[in-house]
């Protein structure tokens, strides 16, 4: 069963740049163990929003635990046997700002294996990072998306990773 | 005149290639050496009955790599003379109902063929596309996709990988029915199994403005100073960080010179012959405004005609 969560929270990084990255969405399943008639639960719960497509929202790995754990009394009380099992984040996509403008024409050139771009499709470019299996859109801005991370270390890690490729194709104005 | 062992005289003889008869000849004793030698010189043709209804000396069309057997096929054609009782009797039926196993691939080519003619496109183009065609066409991830939207991207990647880019929107164009977004979506696919099958040989760089204004200008009918004003405005315009797709900073740039010369082109026609709507030429026009000065070549237009330039 998906998970929704509501408000933002902001996190500081442990990064030596001192650029800070902001959680935007957290994907989590739990297992409550139970069959769940998801119409009564639409219908009688408050808050809850029965769409068959996921939705979600969290802001950080905790409050989607929190939200888990909140929903899942939710559940309890309107009388099904719900357990919290199996709680896992399957998704966290995050956003920074390195503050510079970069080349992604040359960026694009050199890391040819791992990138695509196409200004006409669309402005910025996919970087799918092999080893960490995520995936970044970096823009001409110097606006970085990181996304396909099952947590916060992921994510720094990956941005440890691109930094250096970033400040490499750095667009330097005359 | 050549040496060459004849088996007669049992020595090393003079030779004479005889060409009209295809012979080779020991000059002496006359032994035909060898007969029928196959010329490989470049083809002619013979005009002296030049009749439309039948050349014997042709058969068929020119072979094609791409199909199964180099495109050979026998045809029951029409008995001279019947009309409608030829379809209906056994052998019209029989015709028609052949199993040819290039049917798909044939269709396939003849639709890319007439986007190719529609966009001007080069027999380079055209047998790249067909290529890249015949190497997806079998796998299964295809069968759900939007058809016209599969070759409309073959197509879009020939022109790329031949260096002679075309926009998404010209593609569009011509192909019946695919949106931008589908032929988008329909080459990252086709780019991916490409990767996969052929080990990473695909090499498309990034488009740039420079590829499509020649072409661009010419739509227009801009002055040989014009285009080499546009040419080289575009080459300065890319050190400046100017965050536009190379499409609409092209079309921007062929306002600003277009503006500057005697022959001023209204925006619609600019935007017409871009794809580029005329919003985005504006604010396109907006962002380099500034940079004017730097991008115009001192050639083409003073600092005081920059003057003239309307502000935005």
């Amino acid at each position: 069963m998906a998970d929704q969560g509501s408000q933002g929270k902001q996190l500081l990084s442990r990064h030596p740049s001192g650029v800070v990255f902001t959680i935007q969405n957290v994907v989590s399943t739990v297992n409550m163990d139970c069959k769940l008639d998801l119409k009564t639960i639409a219908l009688l719960a408050r808050n809850s929003e029965y769409n068959p497509k996921v939705c979600t929202g969290a802001k950080s790995e905790q409050q989607s635990k929190l939200a888990a754990r909140k929903f899942a009394r939710i559940v309890q009380k309107l009388g099904f046997p719900a357990k919290f099992k199996d709680f896992k984040i399957q998704n966290m996509l995050s956003s920074c700002d390195i503050k510079f403008p970069i080349r992604l024409e040359g960026l694009s050139y050199s890391h040819d294996a791992f990138c695509s771009y196409e200004p006409e499709i669309f402005p910025g470019l996919i970087y799918r990072m092999r080893q960490s299996r995520m995936v970044l859109l970096i823009f001409a801005s110097g606006k970085i998306i990181l996304t396909g991370a099952k947590s916060e270390d992921d994510t720094h890690a990956a941005f440890e990773n691109i930094y250096p490729v970033l400040t490499e194709f750095r667009k330097i104005q005359q | 005149m050549a040496d060459a062992f004849c088996p007669d005289c049992k020595r090393s003889t003079e030779v004479v290639f005889d060409h009209s008869a295809g012979d080779t000849v020991c000059s002496e004793c006359g032994l035909v050496l060898e007969a029928h030698s196959i010329d490989v010189t470049s083809e002619w043709r013979t005009f002296a009955n030049e009749s439309a209804d039948n050349d014997p000396v042709r058969v068929g069309g020119p072979t094609n790599p791409l199909l199964t057997d180099g495109g050979l096929s026998t045809v029951i054609s029409k008995p001279n003379g019947a009309q409608a009782e030829f379809f209906s009797s056994s052998l019209g039926r029989w015709q028609s109902r052949g199993a040819n196993p290039d049917r798909n691939l044939i269709l396939a080519f003849k639709t890319i063929a007439t986007m190719a003619d529609r966009l001007g496109l080069v027999a380079t183009i055209k047998d790249r596309a067909n290529e890249i065609y015949k190497k997806i066409e079998d796998l299964k991830s295809i069968r759900g996709r939007n058809q016209d939207a599969i070759l409309a991207a073959c197509l879009y990647i020939a022109c790329r990988q031949e260096d002679r880019p075309r926009t998404v929107k010209e593609i569009c164009s011509v192909a019946n029915g695919a949106t931008k977004k589908e032929i988008g979506r329909a080459k990252e696919f086709i780019v991916k199994q490409l990767e996969v099958e052929m080990g990473q040989s695909m090499e498309m760089g990034t488009i740039h403005a420079g590829d499509f204004l020649r072409r661009f200008c010419s739509h227009l009918g801009m002055t040989n100073q014009a285009v080499k004003a546009a040419q080289e405005a575009v080459q300065k315009s890319e050190e400046l960080d100017i965050r536009r797709s190379p499409i609409s900073i092209a079309a921007a740039i062929i306002y600003m010179i277009t503006q500057l010369s005697d022959d001023k082109k209204p925006l619609k026609d600019i935007s017409l012959a871009t794809g580029v709507a005329e919003g985005t030429i504006r604010n396109s026009y907006k962002d380099l405004y500034p940079y004017s000065s730097r991008i115009i070549p001192t050639s083409f237009a003073k600092e005081e005609d920059l003057k003239n330039l309307c502000s935005p």
